[in-house]
């Protein structure tokens, strides 16, 4: 575990958008966390990298409060509650979860409104869904179409364009490349990186190493629930340097 | 029994036409019982006080989908609330039924807090728990409900003098109701709140992450169905103008499930459609006799195969796939 | 979908409204309005039944006025909401002269005012309807409910040295009458309530119940309701060990040989004349039997006589009132039923009266017990 302390002096370390210390939690029997520590600086692409039930969806539950845990998050300097999603989701941390949670029912139309329910102000939803269907045109081809019935990469892209309805601060994304076509990753990836420059702060959890590394600033590896590395993409030329991080 | 898949397909949208059928068919059923009067009415005037219950029970499990086996403990203390404030207290009906449905919320809202805690089967069970122990009180609390004895002499509806008596005054008075509570429907589906309880029911964990309150929604949405259930409730006694405990058992949870699933869950006419449809079903077969019971379960069977997700949503404008 | 549905809404409706004209004139309808499925389903059967054959044993000898019976059975199902729709549609689709419905109180009570608008009469198996205007327009073959509770306290009082007694009954209404009954008349025979406790028809233990009766003293259990619980009762008290007389309701007889083997001499119950025909003196009470018991034991063999007997009464009582008005219409036929007096039936005589509905007047019932696989009776 040596590996992990290793003095990544990062600029933006210094005032972090999010900082969770000794993050504990269960989701079933084995996707479990052991006293978790990350930071995110404000405006950073951060990729946490790890096996299958490593805990990296959890770790994204846990921060928004989604399931069971303990330990201190910091948003900007506050502690946030630790079993009340809404209050987490109203300081403007969007999760977009595991298997993309779109309401398959609903149309496209429809999911977007939701991903902006707490907006009450009218111009700035118009200006939202302007700016989320410029950035996927797809999406505005299917408007009345239920979500459900739209291709992985469409319902990938309706899953991001939803949470930038809410206005998000801090972008959390649980693999969103899951059974897509390399193509289409790359697609979503690339505006991914483009929100990022803009300033969003994106927390990218994958199990394809390659492409994650290619956006991260940073990279957190993830094994049976606890940290056991903290790299610079810049590092990590192979896959066997992964490799040996992990079994360390 | 002809019906082409592919208007369930997602894609297509019908004409406009298609999605007033069922409209169009509780209007002639309705208009055809106000015609001939006399036994027609009376299943159709059960039939649309089912429709008011069921339009309720929707909000909760079609809309938010939840599942309640309770609602018919919110239906007994709304008939009972108005039939024990106008038998034996002479109050006139329309505050009895306030009364009655104030009570309701407010027992829905006691046992929905803590049983909205549960989730799938444990909320199922903690339901019919509500039902089952209702239905005791009913029964025992002889001093007040006379058990199963029941409560005769309940006055009919009326405004100032002028009372509700005959069956096709019934009959006008019902639909109006019917079609308030459809209308209240299609706009909540609409509203804001009506796009919560479809996130609530798309996926809770989605909806909590993009800050909907699940819970509160939940409530609501429990709240909502009961206050239909309490109005349903004292619809029934004033109509029929008596009450007792077997009224409100779980005869009714089975009829307002099965209302519920053969009209189309989840949709706005598919409670009125499935109303209709399961009471005048039992009636048309009633010559069969014995086989009576027969007939009408191999026609739900046949329902259920041909139209899985409900006679309504044969016709909405956009079938849920 | 939509318009066969509709088409055959329509279709039936036709067919049902159709159905009466030419032959019309020659029928007189009774309808029936029974829980053939459902709680009420063994009595109601058996209630229907007994109507059935009253009705075939008129229309055998010419029918009534130069009109045979037509009975229309429609099964409420035990329910009261179903009660009002049969109700209705036999008013107003088979427009039925006079109901004699079964045992479904709560169902006869919620069509009560249906009949009161349709000026058509009804003679009943169940209790009569409880609200006053309701009441001119029904009648019942039931005896009063305390016929059956005086009958085990005079036995009580006369036969045994028991004084102390505990009643266990049912929450349906009949039971609670009787209940109320026992509470009020105990003190008449010299015998005092020790305990009084509800149970429910699908109870499997009653032994809280009956550890209760005995600790309070009582030598002696009134059961005051039908069903397996008798037999759970009986099983308690041997189980328990407890020195208690059993006394029984009126009851399917089909129900008590078992009891009996558990209780032996401990075991009693009411029973009507039909049930204990071979016992009965000669007389006008035992021929009256004969008339129903002989069909009846040729089509039902030893079924039970109890309900359908009263069910017989009912078309009987029907008939000797349209001979009495000389009319077949509602009104008159329902002044009748309050004319009719002496009236020799299968459960008693039947005395009406214009501010008593309920004809029988006194007690036909005995109290008896199974000796030796044989019914003994003992009051």
């Amino acid at each position: 575990m040596s590996l992990a302390v290793a003095a990544h002096t990062n600029a933006s370390a210094a005032s972090p958008i999010l900082a969770a210390t000794g993050l504990s939690a269960r989701y079933g029997h084995i996707h479990a966390l052991h006293g978790v520590d990350i930071r995110i600086g404000e405006g950073e692409l951060v990729a946490v990298l790890g096996p299958n039930g490593a805990g990296k969806s959890t770790l994204l539950r846990a921060i928004m409060g989604l399931s069971a845990n303990s330990g201190e998050v910091r948003f900007r300097g506050d502690v946030l509650p630790r079993s009340d999603a809404v209050a987490v989701a109203s300081r403007g941390i969007v999760l977009v979860p595991e298997g993309r949670g779109l309401f398959a029912p609903m149309s496209v139309s429809d999911n977007l409104e939701l991903g902006a329910y707490r907006l009450r102000d009218k111009a700035e939803f118009a200006r939202r869904r302007d700016r989320v269907l410029t950035l996927f045109p797809r999406l505005k081809e299917r408007l009345g179409q239920a979500a459900g019935s739209m291709s992985g990469g469409e319902q990938q892209m309706l899953a991001l364009g939803r949470a930038l309805m809410a206005g998000p601060k801090l972008l959390l994304l649980d693999e969103p490349s899951l059974g897509l076509a390399p193509r289409v990753t790359g697609e979503i990836l690339e505006t991914l990186g483009l929100l990022n420059r803009e300033g969003l702060a994106i927390v990218l959890v994958e199990q394809k190493a390659p492409l994650a590394l290619e956006l991260a600033a940073r990279v957190y590896l993830l094994s049976l629930g606890r940290i056991v590395a903290e790299l610079d993409p810049r590092d990590i030329t192979s896959h066997d340097d992964l490799a040996r991080h992990y079994f360390a | 029994m002809t019906i082409s898949p592919a208007i369930t397909s997602p894609e297509r949208r019908p004409p406009r036409l298609v999605g007033l059928l069922p409209w169009l068919f509780a209007v002639a059923v309705v208009g055809y019982a106000m015609v001939v009067g006399g036994y027609a009415a009376t299943v159709v005037s059960f039939a649309l006080i089912y429709a008011v219950f069921v339009t309720g029970l929707n909000l909760f499990m079609g809309f938010a989908a939840q599942v309640s086996f309770g609602q018919n403990a919110f239906a007994a203390i709304g008939g009972y609330g108005s039939a024990v404030l106008t038998a034996t207290y002479g109050w006139s009906p329309l505050p009895a039924m306030v009364l009655g449905i104030a009570a309701a919320l407010l027992a829905a809202a006691i046992v929905g807090f803590p049983a909205l805690r549960l989730k799938g089967h444990y909320l199922a069970m903690g339901t019919l728990a509500i039902g089952l122990i209702t239905y005791e009180i009913t029964v025992e609390w002889q001093s007040v409900t006379q058990g199963y004895l029941g409560i005769s002499g309940i006055p009919p509806f009326g405004i100032g003098p002028y009372e509700v008596t005959s069956d096709r005054g019934q009959l006008i008075m019902l639909a109006l109701v019917v079609a308030a509570c459809a209308f209240a429907a299609a706009r909540i589906r609409r509203s804001r709140f009506g796009r919560a309880l479809s996130a609530v029911a798309g996926s809770e964990e989605a909806a909590t992450a993009l800050g909907i309150d699940v819970s509160r929604y939940k409530l609501m949405a429990f709240l909502l169905s009961a206050g239909f259930a309490a109005l349903a409730g004292s619809l029934f006694v004033h109509v029929v103008g008596y009450v007792s405990p077997e009224v409100f058992g779980l005869h009714m949870v089975i009829v307002t499930f099965t209302m519920l699933y053969v009209g189309g869950i989840g949709t706005v006419a598919g409670p009125l459609v499935g109303a209709l449809i399961v009471s005048l079903l039992p009636e048309t077969f009633r010559a069969f006799k014995d086989y009576q019971d027969l007939a009408y379960g191999a026609a739900l069977i046949l329902l259920l195969i041909y139209a899985p997700r409900g006679l309504a949503s044969l016709f909405s404008p956009r079938g849920r796939s | 979908m939509k318009q066969n549905l509709i088409a055959a809404v329509l279709a039936a409706s036709i067919a049902a409204a159709g159905a009466p004209g030419a032959s019309a004139q020659e029928l007189y309808k009774i309808g029936v309005s029974a829980g053939l499925t459902g709680y009420a389903a063994t009595v109601d059967r058996a209630w229907r039944d007994g109507v059935e054959l009253a009705a075939a044993a008129v229309n055998a000898k010419g029918g009534v006025m130069g009109r045979k019976i037509q009975v229309i059975v429609e099964d409420n199902r035990s329910e009261p909401q179903e009660a009002v729709t049969v109700y209705r549609k036999m008013l107003s689709s088979d427009k039925v002269d006079v109901f004699v419905s079964g045992c479904v109180s709560a169902g006869n009570f919620a069509a009560a005012g249906l009949l009161l608008r349709a000026k058509v009469p009804m003679m009943l198996c169940s209790i009569l309807p409880q609200q006053a205007e309701h009441l001119p327009w029904a009648f019942t073959t039931l005896p009063p409910a305390g016929f059956e509770v005086d009958k085990r306290l005079e036995y009580l009082k006369e036969k045994t040295q028991v004084r102390k007694i505990a009643v266990l009954h049912d929450p349906t209404p009949y039971a609670n009458l009787q209940k109320g009954v026992a509470e009020r008349n105990a003190a008449k025979y010299g015998l005092e309530v020790v305990s009084v406790d509800q149970y429910k028809q699908d109870d499997a233990d009653l032994s809280v119940q009956i550890s209760k009766a005995r600790s309070a003293g009582a030598g002696a259990i009134l059961k005051i309701g039908l069903g397996g619980t008798t037999l759970t009762a009986a099983k308690n008290i041997k189980q328990l060990g407890a020195d208690m007389l059993l006394l029984t309701s009126l009851e399917d007889l089909a129900v008590f040989g078992p009891v009996s083997e558990v209780l032996g001499d401990k075991f009693f119950f009411v029973a009507s004349p039909s049930q204990v025909y071979e016992a009965l003196p000669e007389g006008a009470l035992k021929a009256g039997i004969k008339a129903f018991l002989d069909p009846w034991r040729e089509k039902f063999k030893d079924r039970d006589p109890n309900w359908a007997s009263r069910g017989w009464d009912g078309v009987m009582l029907t008939v000797a009132a349209i001979e009495k008005a000389k009319s077949f219409e509602g009104e008159k036929v329902r002044a009748a039923y309050e004319e009719l007096k002496g009236f020799q039936g299968t459960t008693g005589v039947y005395n009406f009266r214009p501010d008593l509905h309920q004809g029988i007047t006194e007690n036909p019932f005995v109290l008896a017990t199974i000796a030796a696989g044989k019914v003994k009776v003992v009051q």
